[in-house]
Protein backbone atom coordinates (compact mmCIF):
# COMPACT_ATOMS: atom_id res chain seq x y z
CA UNK A 1 0.00 0.00 0.00
CA UNK A 2 2.93 2.45 0.87
CA UNK A 3 6.13 2.44 -0.67
CA UNK A 4 9.16 4.09 0.23
CA UNK A 5 12.03 3.26 -2.01
CA UNK A 6 15.63 4.38 -1.15
CA UNK A 7 14.67 8.23 -0.37
CA UNK A 8 16.95 10.72 0.42
CA UNK A 9 15.80 13.73 2.47
CA UNK A 10 18.06 17.19 2.42
CA UNK A 11 17.46 20.21 4.33
CA UNK A 12 19.38 23.12 2.65
CA UNK A 13 21.53 20.00 0.44
CA UNK A 14 22.57 18.26 3.64
CA UNK A 15 20.99 15.13 3.58
CA UNK A 16 19.08 14.02 6.97
CA UNK A 17 17.74 10.83 5.86
CA UNK A 18 19.78 8.52 3.41
CA UNK A 19 18.85 5.54 1.43
CA UNK A 20 15.58 4.94 3.31
CA UNK A 21 12.96 1.79 2.36
CA UNK A 22 10.11 0.81 4.38
CA UNK A 23 7.33 -0.80 2.67
CA UNK A 24 3.72 -1.71 4.26
CA UNK A 25 0.62 -3.38 3.61
CA UNK A 26 -2.77 -2.56 4.85
CA UNK A 27 -4.12 -3.44 8.44
CA UNK A 28 -0.23 -3.23 9.37
CA UNK A 29 1.44 -1.03 11.67
CA UNK A 30 4.66 -0.50 11.86
CA UNK A 31 7.24 1.64 13.97
CA UNK A 32 10.39 3.61 13.76
CA UNK A 33 12.54 3.82 16.61
CA UNK A 34 15.79 5.54 17.66
CA UNK A 35 17.25 8.27 19.35
CA UNK A 36 16.52 12.06 18.58
CA UNK A 37 17.82 12.92 15.87
CA UNK A 38 17.98 10.27 13.86
CA UNK A 39 15.84 11.20 11.39
CA UNK A 40 12.50 9.26 12.27
CA UNK A 41 10.00 12.53 12.21
CA UNK A 42 11.32 13.39 9.04
CA UNK A 43 10.36 10.23 7.43
CA UNK A 44 6.99 10.17 8.28
CA UNK A 45 6.72 13.99 7.14
CA UNK A 46 7.86 13.11 3.75
CA UNK A 47 5.44 10.81 3.48
CA UNK A 48 2.90 13.46 3.71
CA UNK A 49 4.46 16.06 2.20
CA UNK A 50 4.58 18.54 5.12
CA UNK A 51 8.72 18.74 5.36
CA UNK A 52 9.47 22.05 7.34
CA UNK A 53 11.98 24.07 6.60
CA UNK A 54 12.52 23.69 2.84
CA UNK A 55 13.76 19.90 3.29
CA UNK A 56 13.29 18.14 -0.04
CA UNK A 57 13.21 14.80 -0.89
CA UNK A 58 16.54 14.20 -3.44
CA UNK A 59 16.47 10.65 -4.37
CA UNK A 60 14.18 7.68 -4.73
CA UNK A 61 10.21 7.85 -4.66
CA UNK A 62 7.03 7.70 -2.42
CA UNK A 63 4.23 5.65 -3.66
CA UNK A 64 1.07 5.72 -1.88
CA UNK A 65 -1.54 2.77 -3.53
CA UNK A 66 1.11 2.37 -6.69
CA UNK A 67 1.25 6.44 -7.58
CA UNK A 68 3.93 8.71 -6.80
CA UNK A 69 3.10 11.28 -3.98
CA UNK A 70 6.21 13.30 -4.91
CA UNK A 71 4.86 14.94 -7.66
CA UNK A 72 1.35 15.95 -5.81
CA UNK A 73 0.46 19.11 -7.08
CA UNK A 74 -1.28 21.17 -3.79
CA UNK A 75 -4.82 20.80 -4.83
CA UNK A 76 -3.98 16.70 -4.91
CA UNK A 77 -2.11 17.11 -1.46
CA UNK A 78 -5.68 18.68 -0.33
CA UNK A 79 -7.78 15.76 -1.22
CA UNK A 80 -5.20 13.21 0.43
CA UNK A 81 -4.61 14.91 3.19
CA UNK A 82 -6.71 14.00 6.71
CA UNK A 83 -9.03 11.77 4.45
CA UNK A 84 -6.95 9.19 3.01
CA UNK A 85 -3.70 9.81 5.17
CA UNK A 86 -3.86 11.14 8.07
CA UNK A 87 -1.50 12.30 11.04
CA UNK A 88 -1.57 12.63 14.71
CA UNK A 89 1.12 14.96 16.77
CA UNK A 90 3.15 14.66 19.64
CA UNK A 91 0.58 17.12 21.32
CA UNK A 92 -2.59 17.69 19.61
CA UNK A 93 -3.11 20.62 22.01
CA UNK A 94 -0.41 22.72 19.78
CA UNK A 95 -1.91 21.64 16.85
CA UNK A 96 -5.94 23.10 17.59
CA UNK A 97 -5.93 26.70 17.45
CA UNK A 98 -5.73 27.85 21.18
CA UNK A 99 -9.03 30.75 20.69
CA UNK A 100 -10.92 28.68 18.62
CA UNK A 101 -13.37 26.00 20.12
CA UNK A 102 -13.23 22.46 19.93
CA UNK A 103 -16.10 22.13 17.94
CA UNK A 104 -15.80 25.10 15.61
CA UNK A 105 -12.32 23.50 14.01
CA UNK A 106 -14.03 20.10 13.81
CA UNK A 107 -17.05 21.40 11.95
CA UNK A 108 -14.61 23.42 9.49
CA UNK A 109 -12.54 20.19 9.24
CA UNK A 110 -15.25 17.85 8.24
CA UNK A 111 -16.89 20.58 5.66
CA UNK A 112 -13.66 21.29 4.06
CA UNK A 113 -13.64 17.58 2.68
CA UNK A 114 -16.82 16.94 2.70
CA UNK A 115 -20.36 18.65 1.11
CA UNK A 116 -22.31 18.77 4.63
CA UNK A 117 -24.37 21.15 6.44
CA UNK A 118 -22.93 22.60 9.89
CA UNK A 119 -25.39 20.74 11.98
CA UNK A 120 -24.35 17.73 10.64
CA UNK A 121 -20.80 17.87 10.63
CA UNK A 122 -21.53 18.51 14.53
CA UNK A 123 -22.84 15.43 14.95
CA UNK A 124 -20.64 13.50 12.88
CA UNK A 125 -17.71 15.55 15.48
CA UNK A 126 -19.67 14.50 18.48
CA UNK A 127 -19.83 11.06 17.10
CA UNK A 128 -16.10 10.65 16.44
CA UNK A 129 -15.30 11.89 20.10
CA UNK A 130 -17.51 9.53 21.52
CA UNK A 131 -16.08 6.89 19.98
CA UNK A 132 -12.87 8.00 21.29
CA UNK A 133 -14.36 7.01 24.49
CA UNK A 134 -14.09 10.77 25.50
CA UNK A 135 -17.40 11.57 27.59
CA UNK A 136 -20.08 14.04 26.75
CA UNK A 137 -18.51 14.78 22.96
CA UNK A 138 -20.87 17.68 23.00
CA UNK A 139 -19.71 19.43 25.87
CA UNK A 140 -15.74 19.40 24.44
CA UNK A 141 -16.80 20.26 21.29
CA UNK A 142 -18.21 23.40 23.37
CA UNK A 143 -14.52 23.77 25.37
CA UNK A 144 -11.22 25.12 24.73
CA UNK A 145 -8.33 23.35 23.99
CA UNK A 146 -6.81 24.60 27.25
CA UNK A 147 -10.32 23.51 28.98
CA UNK A 148 -9.22 19.81 28.22
CA UNK A 149 -6.06 17.29 29.69
CA UNK A 150 -3.51 16.17 27.76
CA UNK A 151 -5.00 12.56 27.24
CA UNK A 152 -8.05 14.44 26.29
CA UNK A 153 -6.43 16.92 23.94
CA UNK A 154 -4.87 13.98 22.48
CA UNK A 155 -7.62 12.18 21.65
CA UNK A 156 -9.22 14.82 20.22
CA UNK A 157 -6.20 14.86 17.84
CA UNK A 158 -6.65 10.72 16.87
CA UNK A 159 -10.78 11.70 16.48
CA UNK A 160 -10.14 14.14 13.88
CA UNK A 161 -7.35 12.85 12.07
CA UNK A 162 -10.05 9.16 12.09
CA UNK A 163 -12.79 11.18 11.00
CA UNK A 164 -12.31 10.04 7.20
CA UNK A 165 -11.40 6.49 8.35
CA UNK A 166 -7.60 7.13 6.52
CA UNK A 167 -5.97 4.11 5.01
CA UNK A 168 -2.95 5.30 6.20
CA UNK A 169 -2.05 7.03 9.92
CA UNK A 170 1.04 8.46 10.53
CA UNK A 171 1.58 9.20 14.46
CA UNK A 172 4.15 11.01 15.61
CA UNK A 173 5.62 10.45 19.27
CA UNK A 174 1.19 10.48 20.06
CA UNK A 175 1.65 9.24 23.79
CA UNK A 176 5.12 10.62 25.07
CA UNK A 177 3.72 13.59 26.55
CA UNK A 178 1.09 11.59 28.47
CA UNK A 179 1.10 9.80 31.71
CA UNK A 180 1.45 5.82 31.76
CA UNK A 181 -1.92 5.29 32.20
CA UNK A 182 -3.41 7.95 29.53
CA UNK A 183 -0.72 6.09 27.26
CA UNK A 184 -1.69 2.73 27.80
CA UNK A 185 -5.46 4.25 26.97
CA UNK A 186 -4.21 5.54 23.56
CA UNK A 187 -2.23 2.80 22.47
CA UNK A 188 -5.37 0.50 23.18
CA UNK A 189 -7.46 2.86 20.69
CA UNK A 190 -4.85 2.89 18.01
CA UNK A 191 -4.73 -0.74 17.98
CA UNK A 192 -8.86 -1.13 17.67
CA UNK A 193 -8.63 1.55 15.18
CA UNK A 194 -6.72 -1.13 13.21
CA UNK A 195 -9.41 -3.83 14.05
CA UNK A 196 -12.21 -1.59 12.79
CA UNK A 197 -11.37 0.14 10.16
CA UNK A 198 -8.46 -1.72 8.58
CA UNK A 199 -6.04 1.53 8.98
CA UNK A 200 -2.52 0.56 8.33
CA UNK A 201 -0.18 2.44 10.74
CA UNK A 202 3.23 4.13 11.22
CA UNK A 203 4.21 5.03 14.55
CA UNK A 204 7.14 6.80 15.27
CA UNK A 205 8.28 6.55 19.35
CA UNK A 206 11.61 6.25 21.53
CA UNK A 207 9.65 4.25 23.75
CA UNK A 208 10.43 0.65 22.65
CA UNK A 209 8.03 -0.96 24.79
CA UNK A 210 5.18 0.95 23.20
CA UNK A 211 6.61 -0.33 19.89
CA UNK A 212 6.67 -3.39 20.82
CA UNK A 213 3.33 -3.94 21.60
CA UNK A 214 1.97 -2.32 18.67
CA UNK A 215 4.25 -3.14 15.86
CA UNK A 216 4.29 -6.30 12.95
CA UNK A 217 7.46 -4.34 11.74
CA UNK A 218 10.18 -2.28 13.82
CA UNK A 219 12.73 -0.02 11.76
CA UNK A 220 15.60 1.06 13.69
CA UNK A 221 17.11 4.18 12.59
CA UNK A 222 20.28 5.66 13.76
CA UNK A 223 21.99 9.15 12.11
CA UNK A 224 19.22 9.59 9.43
CA UNK A 225 20.22 5.11 8.28
CA UNK A 226 18.05 2.35 9.15
CA UNK A 227 20.49 0.95 11.39
CA UNK A 228 17.93 -1.98 11.83
CA UNK A 229 14.43 -3.75 10.55
CA UNK A 230 12.16 -6.40 10.73
CA UNK A 231 9.45 -8.08 12.25
CA UNK A 232 9.06 -8.01 15.83
CA UNK A 233 10.46 -10.96 17.01
CA UNK A 234 13.38 -10.61 14.94
CA UNK A 235 14.31 -7.19 16.11
CA UNK A 236 14.09 -8.82 20.18
CA UNK A 237 15.51 -11.52 20.05
CA UNK A 238 17.97 -11.53 17.44
CA UNK A 239 21.09 -10.35 18.34
CA UNK A 240 22.59 -9.62 15.27
CA UNK A 241 23.33 -5.92 15.23
CA UNK A 242 24.68 -4.30 18.53
CA UNK A 243 23.06 -1.07 18.01
CA UNK A 244 19.60 -2.40 18.52
CA UNK A 245 21.12 -4.44 21.48
CA UNK A 246 22.41 -1.78 23.42
CA UNK A 247 18.78 0.27 22.91
CA UNK A 248 17.06 -2.51 24.07
CA UNK A 249 19.41 -2.98 26.84
CA UNK A 250 18.73 0.58 27.97
CA UNK A 251 14.95 -0.03 28.58
CA UNK A 252 14.28 0.37 32.06
CA UNK A 253 12.11 -3.20 32.54
CA UNK A 254 10.26 -4.43 35.07
CA UNK A 255 11.80 -7.10 37.17
CA UNK A 256 15.04 -6.02 35.19
CA UNK A 257 18.02 -5.05 36.19
CA UNK A 258 18.56 -3.14 39.16
CA UNK A 259 21.44 -0.66 39.64
CA UNK A 260 21.73 -0.91 43.63
CA UNK B 1 13.57 -1.32 57.71
CA UNK B 2 16.54 0.93 57.47
CA UNK B 3 18.41 1.73 60.21
CA UNK B 4 16.96 5.48 61.89
CA UNK B 5 20.20 6.78 62.94
CA UNK B 6 20.98 7.14 59.30
CA UNK B 7 17.48 9.17 58.48
CA UNK B 8 18.28 12.97 57.65
CA UNK B 9 15.23 14.04 56.86
CA UNK B 10 11.54 13.26 58.14
CA UNK B 11 8.16 15.27 56.46
CA UNK B 12 5.81 15.18 59.48
CA UNK B 13 2.22 15.88 58.24
CA UNK B 14 2.45 18.23 55.09
CA UNK B 15 -0.19 19.66 53.50
CA UNK B 16 -0.19 22.22 51.41
CA UNK B 17 -3.43 24.46 50.00
CA UNK B 18 -3.47 26.66 47.65
CA UNK B 19 -6.68 29.30 46.79
CA UNK B 20 -8.80 28.71 43.93
CA UNK B 21 -11.15 30.46 42.30
CA UNK B 22 -14.86 31.12 43.90
CA UNK B 23 -13.00 30.97 47.16
CA UNK B 24 -12.53 26.82 46.70
CA UNK B 25 -9.19 25.60 48.22
CA UNK B 26 -7.34 22.99 46.10
CA UNK B 27 -4.98 20.35 48.29
CA UNK B 28 -2.10 19.67 46.28
CA UNK B 29 -0.60 17.66 49.11
CA UNK B 30 -2.50 16.03 51.97
CA UNK B 31 -0.99 14.57 55.22
CA UNK B 32 2.51 13.17 54.07
CA UNK B 33 5.18 11.61 56.28
CA UNK B 34 8.37 10.33 54.21
CA UNK B 35 12.02 9.87 55.57
CA UNK B 36 14.85 9.96 53.54
CA UNK B 37 17.98 8.17 54.78
CA UNK B 38 21.72 8.41 53.94
CA UNK B 39 23.16 7.03 50.93
CA UNK B 40 19.41 6.02 50.11
CA UNK B 41 17.02 6.71 47.31
CA UNK B 42 13.28 7.58 47.62
CA UNK B 43 11.02 7.19 44.16
CA UNK B 44 8.04 9.27 44.19
CA UNK B 45 5.99 8.39 41.42
CA UNK B 46 2.55 9.42 39.96
CA UNK B 47 0.39 10.82 37.31
CA UNK B 48 0.81 14.37 36.54
CA UNK B 49 -0.76 16.55 38.62
CA UNK B 50 -0.87 14.52 41.84
CA UNK B 51 1.34 17.18 44.36
CA UNK B 52 4.85 15.04 44.31
CA UNK B 53 6.45 18.24 42.34
CA UNK B 54 4.79 20.43 44.95
CA UNK B 55 5.87 17.77 47.95
CA UNK B 56 9.82 17.72 46.66
CA UNK B 57 9.76 21.93 46.33
CA UNK B 58 9.34 22.40 50.07
CA UNK B 59 12.35 19.93 50.62
CA UNK B 60 14.89 22.56 48.52
CA UNK B 61 12.71 25.55 50.14
CA UNK B 62 11.34 26.54 47.23
CA UNK B 63 7.50 26.46 48.79
CA UNK B 64 6.14 25.96 52.01
CA UNK B 65 3.81 23.81 53.17
CA UNK B 66 0.34 25.07 54.67
CA UNK B 67 0.88 22.63 57.35
CA UNK B 68 3.16 20.06 59.02
CA UNK B 69 7.02 20.22 59.37
CA UNK B 70 9.96 19.15 58.01
CA UNK B 71 13.17 18.24 59.82
CA UNK B 72 16.28 18.03 58.46
CA UNK B 73 18.92 17.39 61.05
CA UNK B 74 16.35 18.26 63.79
CA UNK B 75 15.72 21.69 62.35
CA UNK B 76 12.38 22.95 60.83
CA UNK B 77 13.26 23.94 57.58
CA UNK B 78 9.98 25.51 56.92
CA UNK B 79 10.61 27.84 59.70
CA UNK B 80 14.08 29.18 58.67
CA UNK B 81 14.80 32.51 57.54
CA UNK B 82 17.61 34.37 56.55
CA UNK B 83 21.49 33.15 56.70
CA UNK B 84 20.08 30.41 58.42
CA UNK B 85 18.35 29.03 55.33
CA UNK B 86 21.09 30.69 53.10
CA UNK B 87 23.38 28.34 55.18
CA UNK B 88 21.26 25.08 55.36
CA UNK B 89 20.63 24.89 51.34
CA UNK B 90 23.91 23.84 50.81
CA UNK B 91 22.65 20.65 52.05
CA UNK B 92 19.83 20.18 49.91
CA UNK B 93 20.43 20.72 45.73
CA UNK B 94 17.99 19.83 43.01
CA UNK B 95 17.98 18.78 39.79
CA UNK B 96 15.86 20.12 37.29
CA UNK B 97 13.85 18.19 34.60
CA UNK B 98 15.00 20.27 31.67
CA UNK B 99 18.57 20.50 31.77
CA UNK B 100 18.10 23.83 29.04
CA UNK B 101 16.19 26.15 31.07
CA UNK B 102 18.19 25.73 34.48
CA UNK B 103 21.24 27.46 33.33
CA UNK B 104 21.70 30.93 32.61
CA UNK B 105 22.25 30.71 28.95
CA UNK B 106 24.97 33.35 29.00
CA UNK B 107 26.95 31.31 31.71
CA UNK B 108 29.67 29.52 30.89
CA UNK B 109 30.04 25.84 32.32
CA UNK B 110 33.19 26.71 34.71
CA UNK B 111 31.22 29.60 35.77
CA UNK B 112 28.06 27.22 36.19
CA UNK B 113 29.50 24.43 38.16
CA UNK B 114 31.51 27.16 40.56
CA UNK B 115 29.16 29.93 41.46
CA UNK B 116 27.55 27.48 44.64
CA UNK B 117 31.02 27.15 45.63
CA UNK B 118 32.29 30.52 45.43
CA UNK B 119 28.90 31.38 46.84
CA UNK B 120 29.05 29.70 50.06
CA UNK B 121 32.91 30.77 49.65
CA UNK B 122 34.42 27.42 49.27
CA UNK B 123 37.14 28.21 46.78
CA UNK B 124 38.45 31.11 45.23
CA UNK B 125 37.96 32.31 42.30
CA UNK B 126 41.72 31.48 41.01
CA UNK B 127 40.83 28.02 41.97
CA UNK B 128 37.61 27.98 39.43
CA UNK B 129 39.48 26.46 36.56
CA UNK B 130 40.59 23.36 38.35
CA UNK B 131 37.53 22.84 40.25
CA UNK B 132 35.37 23.13 37.16
CA UNK B 133 37.69 20.76 35.39
CA UNK B 134 37.41 17.94 38.59
CA UNK B 135 33.78 17.96 38.93
CA UNK B 136 32.83 17.68 35.15
CA UNK B 137 35.45 14.51 35.33
CA UNK B 138 33.59 13.42 37.84
CA UNK B 139 30.18 13.56 35.71
CA UNK B 140 32.30 11.83 33.07
CA UNK B 141 32.68 14.82 30.53
CA UNK B 142 36.10 15.83 29.59
CA UNK B 143 37.19 18.63 31.28
CA UNK B 144 37.69 21.04 28.02
CA UNK B 145 33.94 21.44 28.23
CA UNK B 146 34.34 24.44 31.42
CA UNK B 147 34.96 26.64 28.62
CA UNK B 148 31.77 25.64 26.83
CA UNK B 149 27.85 27.24 27.17
CA UNK B 150 25.21 25.41 27.90
CA UNK B 151 23.53 25.31 24.13
CA UNK B 152 26.90 23.91 22.88
CA UNK B 153 25.96 20.66 24.67
CA UNK B 154 23.51 17.96 23.90
CA UNK B 155 20.48 17.05 26.27
CA UNK B 156 22.44 14.50 28.45
CA UNK B 157 25.53 16.16 28.89
CA UNK B 158 23.36 19.31 29.83
CA UNK B 159 21.96 16.74 32.49
CA UNK B 160 25.58 15.74 33.54
CA UNK B 161 26.23 19.43 34.35
CA UNK B 162 23.40 20.21 36.00
CA UNK B 163 24.12 16.52 38.45
CA UNK B 164 27.77 18.35 38.36
CA UNK B 165 26.81 21.64 39.81
CA UNK B 166 24.13 19.64 42.70
CA UNK B 167 27.15 17.70 43.73
CA UNK B 168 29.82 20.53 43.86
CA UNK B 169 28.27 21.63 47.53
CA UNK B 170 28.51 18.01 48.22
CA UNK B 171 25.54 17.90 49.64
CA UNK B 172 23.55 15.38 51.89
CA UNK B 173 20.60 15.29 49.83
CA UNK B 174 19.61 15.62 46.17
CA UNK B 175 16.11 16.06 44.75
CA UNK B 176 15.97 15.26 41.27
CA UNK B 177 12.67 16.29 39.35
CA UNK B 178 11.80 13.75 36.71
CA UNK B 179 15.74 14.55 35.60
CA UNK B 180 16.09 11.87 32.98
CA UNK B 181 12.74 12.11 31.45
CA UNK B 182 13.73 14.97 28.47
CA UNK B 183 16.56 11.87 27.90
CA UNK B 184 16.65 9.10 25.54
CA UNK B 185 16.43 5.91 26.87
CA UNK B 186 20.49 5.08 25.89
CA UNK B 187 20.98 8.43 27.19
CA UNK B 188 18.77 7.98 30.89
CA UNK B 189 21.23 4.32 31.90
CA UNK B 190 24.15 6.35 31.53
CA UNK B 191 22.53 8.80 33.57
CA UNK B 192 20.99 6.60 35.99
CA UNK B 193 24.44 4.71 36.22
CA UNK B 194 26.22 7.75 37.40
CA UNK B 195 24.06 9.15 40.02
CA UNK B 196 24.28 5.57 40.93
CA UNK B 197 27.90 5.68 41.28
CA UNK B 198 28.21 9.08 43.24
CA UNK B 199 25.55 8.03 45.64
CA UNK B 200 27.56 5.45 46.35
CA UNK B 201 30.57 7.21 46.55
CA UNK B 202 29.59 9.98 48.59
CA UNK B 203 26.47 8.32 50.46
CA UNK B 204 24.15 10.65 48.99
CA UNK B 205 20.30 10.88 49.98
CA UNK B 206 18.29 10.98 46.81
CA UNK B 207 14.52 12.09 45.77
CA UNK B 208 13.84 11.05 42.82
CA UNK B 209 10.45 12.00 40.92
CA UNK B 210 9.08 9.68 38.15
CA UNK B 211 6.11 8.73 36.16
CA UNK B 212 8.18 5.52 34.84
CA UNK B 213 7.93 2.29 37.06
CA UNK B 214 10.16 0.33 35.07
CA UNK B 215 12.58 3.27 35.47
CA UNK B 216 12.23 3.87 39.40
CA UNK B 217 12.15 0.31 40.65
CA UNK B 218 16.14 -0.07 38.52
CA UNK B 219 16.82 2.24 41.34
CA UNK B 220 15.06 3.40 43.83
CA UNK B 221 15.45 1.69 47.25
CA UNK B 222 12.12 3.01 48.55
CA UNK B 223 9.14 3.72 46.60
CA UNK B 224 6.65 6.12 47.01
CA UNK B 225 2.87 6.00 44.84
CA UNK B 226 1.02 9.11 45.59
CA UNK B 227 -2.14 9.49 43.63
CA UNK B 228 -4.43 13.08 44.36
CA UNK B 229 -1.89 14.36 46.73
CA UNK B 230 -2.23 11.44 49.33
CA UNK B 231 0.40 8.62 49.51
CA UNK B 232 -1.34 5.77 48.88
CA UNK B 233 1.45 2.70 49.32
CA UNK B 234 4.98 2.65 50.05
CA UNK B 235 7.34 -0.57 49.49
CA UNK B 236 11.06 -1.34 49.01
CA UNK B 237 12.54 -0.55 45.45
CA UNK B 238 12.78 -4.46 45.04
CA UNK B 239 9.19 -5.54 45.94
CA UNK B 240 7.73 -3.89 43.06
CA UNK B 241 5.66 -6.79 41.89
CA UNK B 242 4.14 -7.40 45.07
CA UNK B 243 2.40 -4.17 44.98
CA UNK B 244 -1.06 -3.73 46.66
CA UNK B 245 -3.04 -1.17 46.11
CA UNK B 246 -5.32 -1.02 42.92
CA UNK B 247 -3.96 2.39 41.70
CA UNK B 248 -0.08 0.50 41.75
CA UNK B 249 -1.52 -2.42 40.15
CA UNK B 250 -3.04 -0.51 37.37
CA UNK B 251 0.00 2.01 37.07
CA UNK B 252 1.91 -1.61 36.45
CA UNK B 253 -0.41 -2.94 34.17
CA UNK B 254 0.29 0.28 31.70
CA UNK B 255 3.59 -0.55 31.74
CA UNK B 256 4.91 -1.51 28.45
CA UNK B 257 7.61 -3.79 29.01
CA UNK B 258 9.83 -5.77 26.22
CA UNK B 259 9.13 -8.78 27.90
CA UNK B 260 5.86 -8.59 28.37
CA UNK B 261 3.23 -11.06 26.30
CA UNK B 262 2.51 -9.30 23.19
CA UNK B 263 -1.13 -10.84 23.21
CA UNK B 264 -2.34 -9.35 26.26
CA UNK B 265 -5.06 -7.46 26.15
CA UNK B 266 -4.00 -3.71 27.92
CA UNK B 267 -6.05 -3.23 30.86
CA UNK B 268 -5.80 -0.08 31.31
CA UNK B 269 -8.02 2.38 34.12
CA UNK B 270 -10.19 4.91 31.34
CA UNK B 271 -11.15 7.24 33.06
CA UNK B 272 -9.76 10.26 33.50
CA UNK B 273 -7.44 11.96 37.47
CA UNK B 274 -10.20 13.59 38.72
CA UNK B 275 -9.73 17.42 39.26
CA UNK B 276 -7.29 17.99 42.41
CA UNK B 277 -10.41 21.28 43.20
CA UNK B 278 -13.02 18.07 44.10
CA UNK B 279 -11.40 15.45 45.67
CA UNK B 280 -13.67 12.58 46.70
CA UNK B 281 -14.54 12.19 50.19
CA UNK B 282 -13.38 9.36 51.72
CA UNK B 283 -10.98 6.94 49.51
CA UNK B 284 -9.28 9.68 46.70
CA UNK B 285 -9.14 6.37 44.10
CA UNK B 286 -12.73 5.00 44.41
CA UNK B 287 -13.86 6.78 41.19
CA UNK B 288 -11.71 4.35 39.32
CA UNK B 289 -11.41 1.81 41.35
CA UNK B 290 -12.74 -1.35 40.70
CA UNK B 291 -12.42 -3.08 44.51
CA UNK B 292 -14.35 0.21 45.71
CA UNK B 293 -16.92 -1.14 48.86
CA UNK B 294 -18.84 1.51 50.79
CA UNK B 295 -16.64 2.01 53.16
CA UNK B 296 -14.13 3.79 50.98
CA UNK B 297 -16.89 6.29 49.87
CA UNK B 298 -17.29 7.61 53.64
CA UNK B 299 -13.68 6.99 55.00
CA UNK B 300 -10.64 7.95 53.59
CA UNK B 301 -8.16 5.00 54.50
CA UNK B 302 -4.56 5.40 56.06
CA UNK B 303 -1.29 3.82 55.71
CA UNK B 304 -1.02 0.51 57.38
CA UNK B 305 1.75 -1.80 57.28
CA UNK B 306 1.49 -4.99 55.89
CA UNK B 307 5.13 -6.07 56.28
CA UNK B 308 8.34 -3.76 57.24
CA UNK B 309 8.91 -1.34 55.07
CA UNK B 310 5.21 -1.96 53.04
CA UNK B 311 2.39 0.29 54.10
CA UNK B 312 -0.39 0.48 52.00
CA UNK B 313 -3.35 2.86 51.91
CA UNK B 314 -6.56 0.80 51.13
CA UNK B 315 -9.24 -0.28 53.15
CA UNK B 316 -9.42 -4.13 51.72
CA UNK B 317 -6.02 -4.44 53.82
CA UNK B 318 -7.03 -1.90 56.36
CA UNK B 319 -8.15 -3.53 60.10
CA UNK B 320 -11.89 -3.70 60.81
CA UNK B 321 -13.20 -1.82 63.86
Amino acid sequence: MLEIKNVTISYQDRPTVKDFSMSLKEKEIASLVGESGSGKTTVIRAVLGLLAGGGRVTEGDILFEGTSLLKNTPDQWRRLRGTDISMIFQDSGAMLNPIRKIGDVFVEYIRTHENMSKGEAWKKGVEMLERMRLPSGDNIMRSYPFQLSGGMRQRVGIAMAMTFQPKLLLADEPTSALDVTTQAQIVRQMMELRDEYGTSIIIVTHNLGVAAYMSDWIIVMKDGRISDSGDRDAILNGNHNDYTRKLLEAVPSLGGERYV
Amino acid sequence: MFDEKDMILEAKHVTRRFPASGGRELTACQDINLKFYRGKTLGLIGESGCGKSTFMRFLVRLDVPTEGEILFKGKDLTKLKGEELRQTRQYIQMVFQDPSGSFNPKMKIRDIICEPLLNFGRIKPSEKDVVARKFLEAVELPGDFADRYPHNMSGGQRQRIAIARAIALEPELIIMDEATCALDVSVQKTIIELVCRLQKEKKIAIGFIAHDLGLIQAFAHQIAVMYLGTIVEILPGEDVDKAQHPYTKALLSAVFDMNMDFTKKIESIDSEIPSPLDVPSGCPFQTRCDHCMERCRQERPALTEIKPGHEVACHIFGREE
